[in-house]
């Protein structure tokens, strides 16, 4: 009786400081937390790239569906864009395809997408499902031109939602644990710069 | 006077980010340097607050002499408040400041600080109307992290709905309804009536269970969010609110926008205003 008792025992502390070492591993230690921002700023910089892409009136459409595609693979299902104006702050939701369609849509000659060297990261924090969630915050230069006549232009803000998870991939047998980033939902705000 | 403490902050943090060479600025630049002055997210209003990142953005170390350092703090909170409808005396800023950064018991802020909230203000669809609706958030822990739930909620159509009278004129079952098998009910309970006369002398609406109700029922429809406030009560006996300044220069983003030094009884009078439960 004694003996089963203490397998039972054994058995339930092992399960206990197997438990308390997942929570441990889970943790972002803050050198890691340093290249995960990396991942993020380059997740981000690729988008920018396809968004560039999506919005040149010289890019074929075949081509801006096939950026189209690859740059939704940067994203969480479900994601979308929140935007708003300076002449309308109601926040207008769109699904992340439905945004890039707008974009590749747009009724301009022209139209150039740069980006301002300024961004912004901030701390991750943890979520309930264990999964760590941070913004990143770039600035966006829109100009649309019919002809040689500027028709419209503006800097947007935008917030952009990354989550972070742990995940494991076998490399020749052997399991390998990395840290992935996905983008997630985007707040798109017009400013007056 | 307070204004000027300002401007030489954003001066500071703007001669901070030039280079040392002498240059042309162009409009880039100028633009550029605007956005590195504004506090883009809480994040970094947070990060700026408690001196943890330098003027690009950048965090500090924990064991770098720059972090949390308290002459940072102090150019730093100079450049948190708004500088252009301040409505708060020189004197009030400073007390505060040395407050928030005494070396005796210094205080910082974070997502997991007690007692602040944010103040959102909505748009949802009821009843055929856009109507606005402000909800209360706050921050909790659970699971394996935090997340930012509705704790309360105000809109002016429930404030209405239950306006129950007290006293000789209201409306109420008598007291032999008993004998007839309440058979008054009939007449208590009828669409567009006062069935809140009927209840508890000390009922007071759950308009949360309520509004979640009609939610889930689909007779309120999220439409938008309109803006978002922060209000702190985090530092004892002082009172602040946060609001996002979208304008040009270099005194924008998430800044202080109300400061006051309030006492117990105070704070649950602001409480109640900003709960709108006046």
């Amino acid at each position: 009786m004694n003996r089963r008792y203490n397998q039972i025992l054994a058995v339930a502390l092992l399960t206990v400081l197997t438990a308390f070492s997942a929570v441990a591993q889970n943790a972002v230690d803050p050198n890691r937390e340093k290249a995960i921002d990396s991942l993020a700023l380059e997740k981000v910089r690729d988008l920018g790239k396809y968004i560039k892409i999506i919005g040149n009136k010289n890019t074929p459409y075949t081509e801006a569906t096939r950026v189209m595609d690859r740059a939704e693979e940067l994203f969480a299902p479900g994601s979308e864009m929140g935007v708003s104006s300076l002449a309308k702050e109601e926040i207008e939701y769109y699904k992340v395809r439905e945004y890039f369609r707008r974009l590749m849509a747009l009724n301009y000659d022209k139209v150039t997408i740069e980006w301002y060297d300024i961004h912004y990261i901030s701390k991750l924090e943890r979520q309930p499902d264990g999964r760590y969630v941070g913004v990143v915050t770039i600035y966006q230069k829109f100009e649309g031109r019919n002809g040689d006549k500027l028709a419209y232009k503006d800097t947007t803000k935008k917030d952009i939602t990354i989550y972070v998870e742990k995940k494991e991939t076998q490399i020749a047998g052997r399991t390998i644990e990395f840290w992935d980033v996905i983008l997630g939902d985007i707040r798109v705000s017009e400013t007056t710069i | 006077m307070i204004k000027q403490v300002l401007l030489i902050s954003g001066i500071f943090i703007f001669l901070a980010i030039q280079p040392l060479s002498a240059q042309i600025i162009t409009d880039n630049q100028r633009v550029e340097e605007q956005l590195l002055a504004s506090t883009k997210q809480l994040n970094q209003f947070f990060s700026r607050f408690n001196g943890e990142e330098d003027t690009r953005g950048r965090e500090f170390e924990p064991d770098d002499r720059q972090y949390r350092n308290s002459r940072l703090r102090k150019r730093y909170l100079s450049i948190l408040f708004d500088e252009e409808n301040a409505g708060f005396s020189e004197s009030l800023f400073q007390e505060f400041v040395d407050r928030v950064t005494s070396d005796a018991d210094p205080v910082f802020l974070s997502l997991r600080s007690d007692n602040w909230f944010a103040v959102v203000n909505t748009t949802f669809a009821y009843k055929g109307k856009s109507v606005p609706l402000t909800l209360y958030m706050q921050i909790q822990q659970e699971g394996l992290g935090y997340e930012w739930v509705i704790s309360d909620l105000s809109f002016e159509p429930y404030k209405s709905l239950f306006n129950k009278q007290r006293g000789q004129t209201k409306e109420f079952l008598h007291p032999m309804s008993h004998e007839l098998d309440f058979m008054n009910l009939r007449k208590a309970m009828v669409k567009n009536g006062s069935p809140e006369s009927y209840t508890l002398a000390d009922f007071k609406p759950d308009f949360l269970t309520l509004f979640l109700y009609e939610v889930k029922m689909g007779h309120l429809v999220f439409e938008t969010v309109n803006r978002v406030n922060f209000h702190f009560f985090t530092v004892d006996g002082w009172y602040f609110s946060l609001s996002n300044f979208n304008r040009p220069g270099y005194n924008t983003g998430w800044l202080i926008s109300d400061l006051l030094k309030i006492n117990a009884q105070q704070k649950q009078d602001l409480l109640k205003l900003l709960y709108d439960k006046n």
